[in-house]
């Protein structure tokens, strides 16, 4: 029954994951920004959920405000810091020292700001069941399933079937190609930032509702959607999900197997043998080096 | 206050060392590694041990740090050779990680989180360089020396075949160099060189643990490069100097609770590094040519 009980965690951890790790793809992929700064999104969405519902307000309006702040800060990004850089120059490395930067920066102010430990809030949905003997299930567990299948189909219909979807698409293959047909790459840039944060939110919700939220969380989410993008093939959401999901229920299975302490080495030896041996992921493009 | 400054300027000269070392991967050969910190604790790991078992000799122990931080060097030009740009970063990344959980957890020979104690004070040649100013001496040598062996190597060929590959990797191979062999000469002297850092380190605090040589760790070692300047001989310097004032500057300012001064300090870099990389990615020494 442990191993049912170490993958039902497993697999509400990877879920979460895998929606974080696809907004990371999907930012990556259509404009090419190492967007690392991803991890400071999540815990901005967490922090800012918890504070509103601390005020008082309703969960779906606390969720709204996540999402704005999420927004706003991926805006903010790709504005202020990405869109100057690649004006003037923008190689892979100052984008990414840039971005890493902005994280570590947000990271220490909510730091300052609400303290460096768990900050959580008690919800009923939260308290878990016995299910079957031994196999305890919190009603939140089906909760995140159905909001992660839900976005999901959502962001996966918006990408194929409406016009903005495949713009973020042919962004990604060739960006000159896109202007001469009079699309403006700077819109869909705004839009792979605004889609890519706001995929960050369910988890950090949903994180901050189980096992609480903490600072250093950003850094933590920020090398899992690294992994998983690399891992599922860069440039591919679908991968980046799988392999999130695949990376969370890693983390918690090899408890069964090691101690807690190798749980995280765990993922990352994976990524480094990904990177060696196949460094097309999962679902790449060949020759996508 | 002078007992402060010494150990201050000790420090300065241990990371300029480590930032030294590090510029000649990120500023000369354009190899992206944030595995950094990963080799300052295999050096710093090794030459405490040879100091607790063997030898407390300053240049027994550090050549050890330097060679066995050269040598696993290897599993960073594995990736370096095979893949560039995002990946590498993701590679070193991963490193760095199995690196850290390794420290600590390998409880025999890092002594695992309690770390390794009691390491005992250094000699060089039988002469004792315990206290704190000859300790200084030794350390302001060991950066003078890494400072004019990379000067040396990069006005040489070795240099300008390097630069001419982080410049354009197609063009440096159509011209018959051997890309292979450069990167990973690059990689296995920068990490040399870090292991001597690391030996410096480990006497210096006389007592090791998996705290030094974290991702943090390996960021803030990034941070000070890229702030100095990357690719210029005195930009890391000026990073480590920058860096490391930096709390002592702090503490100055009474409206910072004392508590709060690791954090804000953390701001103050992560922004720096994107203020810089927005309107002078050359960094504050750097000419105004560009990371790249």
């Amino acid at each position: 029954m442990l191993l049912t009980q170490l993958a039902v965690a497993g697999i509400q951890t990877g879920m979460l994951y895998a929606l974080t790790a696809a907004g990371f793809a999907l930012i990556f992929g259509a404009t090419r920004v190492f967007h690392v700064a991803h991890g400071a999104t999540f815990i901005l969405a967490g922090y800012a959920f918890l504070e509103a519902m601390q005020m008082g307000a309703h969960w779906a309006i606390a969720s709204l405000v996540a999402l704005t702040v999420a927004v706003a800060f991926g805006l903010f990004m790709d504005m202020l810091v990405y869109r100057p850089i690649q004006k003037h120059e923008g190689s892979f490395f100052t984008v990414f020292v840039a971005s890493f930067g902005a994280g570590i920066a947000m990271q220490a102010l909510i730091q300052f700001f609400f303290g460096g430990g768990f900050a959580t809030i008690s919800l009923p949905l939260t308290r878990a069941t016995e299910l079957l003997p031994g196999l305890y299930i919190a009603p939140v567990f089906w909760v995140a399933l159905a909001v992660v299948l839900l976005v999901f189909a959502a962001i996966t219909l918006f990408l194929e079937r409406t016009h903005a979807g495949l713009g973020l698409r042919a962004l990604s293959e060739n960006p000159e190609l896109l202007r001469a047909y009079g699309l403006s790459a700077r819109r869909l840039s705004a839009l792979a930032f605004v889609l890519g944060s706001a995929l960050a939110v369910p988890g950090a919700i949903l994180t901050t509702v189980t096992t609480g939220i903490q600072p250093a969380d950003g850094a933590h989410v920020m090398l899992v959607s690294l992994a998983a993008t690399v891992v599922g093939g860069i440039g591919s959401i679908r991968g980046a999900a799988l392999a999130g999901l695949v990376l969370g229920l890693v983390e918690n299975l090899v408890v069964s197997v090691v101690d807690t302490q190798w749980s995280q080495a765990a993922s990352f030896v994976m990524l480094f043998g990904f990177i060696l041996f196949r460094p097309n992921g999962l679902m790449g493009r060949a020759g996508a080096r | 206050m002078i007992a402060y400054l010494v150990n201050l300027a000790t420090l300065i000269a241990i990371f300029g060392i480590a930032a030294t070392s590090l510029n000649l991967l990120i500023g000369y050969a354009g190899i992206f590694s944030i595995a950094h910190a990963m080799f300052f604790g295999i050096g710093a790991y090794v030459a405490a041990q040879v100091a607790l078992t063997f030898s407390a000799d300053f240049l027994v122990a550090a050549l050890a740090a330097a060679v066995a931080a050269a040598a696993l060097s290897l599993c960073l030009a594995l990736p370096a050779l095979r893949v560039r740009g995002e990946y590498f970063v993701a590679a070193s990344l991963g490193l760095q990680m199995m690196a850290s959980t390794l420290f600590a957890e390998a409880h025999g020979f890092t002594g695992g989180v309690g770390g390794l104690v009691g390491i005992p004070p250094t000699r060089i040649l039988g002469f004792d360089v315990a206290s704190p100013d000859a300790f200084l001496v030794l350390a302001l040598a060991c950066l003078a020396l890494t400072l004019l062996a990379v000067r040396t190597l990069m006005r040489g060929s070795f240099g300008r075949s390097l630069m001419a590959l982080r410049d354009s990797e197609s063009a440096a191979e159509a011209f018959g160099k051997d890309v292979r062999a450069l990167k990973t000469l690059a990689v296995v002297i920068g990490c040399f060189f870090v292991g001597i850092a690391g030996a410096l380190f480990a006497f210096h605090m006389a007592f090791v643990n998996v705290e030094s040589f974290t991702l943090e760790q390996s960021v803030v070692l990034m941070a000070m490069v890229i702030i100095g300047g990357a690719g210029t001989l005195t930009g890391p310097l000026v990073g480590v100097i920058a860096l490391l004032s930096l709390p002592a500057a702090l503490s100055f300012l009474p409206f910072i609770p004392s508590t709060q001064i690791g954090t804000v300090q953390q701001f103050i870099y992560g922004a720096l590094m994107t203020l810089l990389m927005i309107f002078r990615p050359s960094g504050l020494v750097g000419l105004s040519r560009g990371v790249r």
